[in-house]
């Protein structure tokens, strides 16, 4: 499972939280990808995968939080997407 | 001090225009004449073109809101402003590509309706456009 975290230079909110995220998403998922994307250097993947506001988040290449989620929501959403793939 | 004719001849809006942005509160009076007239003054001006800036450059009314309180909030930093200049970029973006989507969808319509003789009963743009098969492109699958 990949997470994407599309986020923009300078954003003081992202700093704060996404370490937090980064451990939630490697804690509920064994082996999870975490890449974390500056969007003006991947704007054209980032208007694929239609992020239209900042910080947002996408896994396995689909946007699930248009904006920064609890670590709580984001095991959550994490933990559902890996019961429908098994 | 301007009355709101003078403002809008100075701004070149219509005065209508200043008393929309007045409902919804991009722009106060900063007084009332002695007559009741709403007086402004050369910061009302400056917000306005502010206001028209931000316009041309895709902002809504709301967000050009937003961006007014920043601009007069001490603690804002010019981070908080880039952040909503990066977000309005990406909307563009989105817009454009569905634009270029939508212009490709008439492309192909075009082509299929080579004939131009035919009644318009026979209309293949019309009848496709009934079977709703102009799809758009589904994101990540633009060719």
């Amino acid at each position: 499972m990949k997470v994407e975290l599309f986020y923009s230079p300078g954003c003081s909110q992202c700093a704060v939280v996404r370490e937090d995220l980064k451990a939630t998403a490697e804690r509920t998922v064994a082996g999870i990808e975490w890449r974390e994307l500056n969007v003006l250097e991947d704007l054209d993947y980032a208007v694929e995968l239609g992020v239209l506001s900042l910080p947002a988040i996408a896994v396995d290449g689909e946007l699930i939080f248009s904006s920064l989620p609890t670590p709580h929501q984001l095991r959550d959403a994490l933990i559902r997407r890996s019961t429908t793939r098994n | 001090m301007l009355k709101i004719g003078k403002l809008a001849a100075l701004v070149d809006v219509s005065i209508d225009t200043l008393r929309y942005y007045e409902r919804e509160g991009l722009i106060e009076p900063v007084d009332r004449s002695e007559s009741g007239y709403r007086v402004y003054d050369k910061e009302s001006a400056r917000r306005i073109h502010f206001i028209k800036q931000a316009q041309h450059c895709g902002f809504t009314l709301a967000e050009i809101r937003e961006l007014l309180v920043l601009r007069g909030r001490e603690k804002a930093c010019c981070g908080d402003v880039r952040s909503r200049a990066i977000e309005k970029k990406l909307q563009i973006e989105h817009k454009i590509r569905v634009m270029r989507a939508m212009s490709k969808a008439l492309d192909q319509l075009i082509v299929e309706c080579a004939d131009e003789a035919q009644p318009v009963k026979e209309c293949t743009i019309i009848a496709a456009l009934e079977r709703a098969t102009v799809l758009m492109p589904a994101p990540g699958h633009e060719s």
